[in-house]
């Protein structure tokens, strides 16, 4: 039997496919665009016509992420918070904290001794430190998201950058291109005003060990990097981490199909 | 059905005009005293002066969708964003009545502000008296924390009888201790029937939701010490135990019982606990509405109504605020709570993530918090909020059931 995780973000609209008797078959990601449920439905088709499988064959199907509403073709639509929850429990059982850093929103997940929320913290009504502020600065700074990581970890003394505002955070990167400062020191400057946000919506839930970093930006092993050492934590990463809210939709799918 | 109506609702929106029109037209020698929410009203009240209360005015006026321009109105005179919604939309009707509903409020003889609620309401009411060119009467209660001290009551009933002294001195208007007797109980027993009132929301169903409390509260506050908010709390009541006796529940499925903090989100406030309905969820109980329930002892009625008015929830420390909590919780079986940080109202948002730790931690019972602002619309972001519902709604539904998944996966 399979079942469907479909995670409609901001950025990117993720699908995971899972068979209840052999976990994961297959997974696709696209940018969301202005058409992100379109998005969403060739991506289903995609996965389905690789594993030589029809429609007919998923049981059950759960959307999730911004756009889990506009998504008739699922059963049922369930908060990324919940997803987050059972994805990362999944992967790694003895997680007690998730961060999520996605395209738009942060979240800090405090999860109970059996897996499910005790507690949850979102970002504000502001993009900084999220995905979005990244590619900003990257754009910018006239280098790839992808580059981020290597460059931050050359640094040698990162310029501080004020958290508060995506827009306000993009004039002071000038400011500090036009003073002459590296794109290794300004880039890393970024990683520690992003970990310095999250970890403060995080500490409203509480950072208990074992702490799973999920989304996109867990890519970003400079940031990774930055967010242990601010926390003083070992922070775990999945494989990969902008899956795991699927996943956590595909593994209820396959709960509630039964 | 979305949202069952009370009967007594029509009731209530006429005592209401009846306030408003009577502040403006019915008395015209009456002086009329402009009262923030945590004063002392019975004194005025035996006195003679017609209070009115700008914060009631400005819920109203957020109600009714007209906040927003109001405090725009403000903001464009100079005053902040930062500053809070009630005085910007009071503020704003000051500048511009004719945007302003009922053509805004009657010009006040005197205001009286009492700072248990918070210390923006000096510096507003410190604006509004000398914008009429009135005199402000200010009565400091100290913050308590712990138990109320013996110096704190004196401190404040001293402030009292210096308040009465003046008020006789600058207005043609006489104190008589019978009379405040009178209106001491008047509204202890109003007070009383509002308790009993929100205690019948201890019944499954609750027959009250939040919205409810939310509108039913308006006489408590404006008509304390009135014979006219005893009678429509009786009414209200009378209707309420109807419901408790016939089992009839404020939604139209309750499943969980949530608890509401802080001050309404007033533009929103039916289509924002509607979200909730839709989980088959109701408020049976709040913090805000229950501010006004201390009784005053009549041996003394001026060191009764210092002993009630210091001790309030917003003139508390947090451990108090979060025991009431735990309290209201445990009476009302309450499943989860719903914490609104107001951006307008620091006293009251400040300190809530550590209210919900504490209470959480002791009763087990997961707490929501979601930002938004009791009058400036701009503050409030639907998607966001919605989402924030969904998971909170989902937390509780799952800690019903806890999945795992399969683990052989």
């Amino acid at each position: 039997m399979y079942c469907h995780g479909v995670d409609i973000g901001a950025s990117a609209v993720k699908v995971i496919l899972i068979s209840t008797a052999r976990g994961v078959v297959d997974q696709a990601t696209a940018s969301s665009g202005y058409g992100a449920r379109d998005t969403a439905r060739r991506l289903v088709a995609e996965t389905l016509s690789r594993q030589k499988l029809s429609p007919a064959d998923v049981r059950y199907t759960i959307a999730t992420g911004y756009g889990r509403v506009s998504f008739a073709e699922a059963n049922a639509e369930v908060s990324e918070i919940s997803c987050l929850a059972q994805g990362a429990r999944h992967l790694c059982p003895d997680a007690h904290t998730v961060i999520d850093i996605g395209g738009q929103d942060s979240k800090a997940i405090r999860l109970l001794p059996n897996g499910t929320v005790a507690n949850f913290a979102l970002n504000d009504k502001c993009a900084a430190g999220t995905g979005r502020f990244l590619e900003v600065m990257a754009h910018i700074l006239g280098v790839d998201l992808e580059a981020l990581s290597h460059l931050s970890q050359q640094a040698t003394s990162p310029v501080t950058i004020s958290s508060t505002c995506t827009v306000f955070a993009e004039s002071e990167v000038i400011s500090h291109i036009s003073a002459g400062e590296s794109r290794e020191d300004i880039i890393a400057g970024l990683h520690r005003a992003i970990v310095d946000r999250v970890l403060g919506m995080a500490a409203r839930v509480g950072l208990a060990p074992l702490v799973v970093l999920t989304g996109g930006v867990a890519n970003d092993d400079g940031l990774v990097q930055a967010l242990s050492s601010r926390a003083g934590l070992d922070i775990s990463v999945p494989e990969s981490p902008e899956y795991v809210c699927a996943l956590g939709a595909a593994l209820i799918a396959a709960a509630r199909s039964q | 059905m979305a949202h069952r109506r009370l009967q007594a609702t029509r009731q209530l929106n006429r005592l209401m005009t009846k306030h408003y029109l009577a502040a403006r037209h019915f008395h015209p020698m009456r002086p009329i005293a402009y009262v923030s929410s945590g004063a002392p009203v019975e004194i005025l009240r035996t006195m003679g002066f017609l209070p009115v209360y700008p914060e009631n005015y400005t819920a109203l006026c957020g109600a009714r969708k007209a906040s927003l321009s109001l405090c725009q109105t403000a903001e464009a005179q100079g005053y902040s964003p930062d500053l809070c919604s009630y005085a910007r939309t009071h503020l704003g009707a000051i500048a511009d009545p004719s945007a302003a509903p009922m053509g805004g409020l009657p010009r006040p003889d005197l205001i009286l502000c009492c700072n248990n609620i918070c210390g923006t309401i000096l510096k507003w009411f410190q604006t509004v008296s000398r914008l009429y060119d009135v005199p402000l009467f200010v009565l400091d209660t100290p913050y308590v924390k712990g138990k109320l001290k013996e110096e704190t009551i004196n401190y404040v009933n001293t402030q009292l009888e210096k308040l009465i002294q003046a008020l006789e001195k600058n207005f043609p208007r006489r104190y008589r201790e019978a009379r405040l007797r009178k209106v001491v109980a008047l509204s202890n027993e109003a007070t009383a029937l509002w308790r009993d009132i929100r205690y019948l929301c201890t019944a499954r169903p609750s027959p009250l939701n939040a919205p409810d409390l939310f509108v039913n509260m308006a006489p408590m506050v404006v008509l304390r010490g009135t014979a006219a908010a005893v009678r429509y709390y009786r009414a209200l009541k009378t209707e309420v135990e109807e419901r408790v006796a016939r089992g009839i529940g404020a939604v139209p499925v309750e499943r969980y019982r949530l608890l509401w903090d802080n001050i309404a989100i007033w533009y929103e406030l039916f289509r924002f606990h509607r979200y909730f309905e839709r989980y088959d969820a109701c408020f049976v109980v709040d913090t805000y509405t229950g501010a006004w329930s201390g009784l005053v002892e009549c041996d003394d009625p001026i060191r009764g109504l210092a002993c009630t008015y210091t001790p309030i929830l917003l003139n508390i420390g947090f451990a108090q605020r979060a025991e009431r909590m735990i309290d209201l919780i445990e009476a009302f079986q309450v499943d989860g709570f719903v914490m609104h940080a107001n951006r307008s109202c620091k006293p009251y948002s400040l300190g809530q993530y550590a209210i919900q730790r504490l209470v959480s931690e002791r009763t087990g019972v997961p707490g929501l918090i979601v930002e938004a602002d009791m009058c400036d619309p701009r503050a409030y972001s639907e998607s966001q909020l919605k989402t924030r519902i969904q998971a909170f709604m989902e937390t509780l539904s799952m800690r019903d059931s806890p999945y795992v998944g399969p683990r052989h996966l």
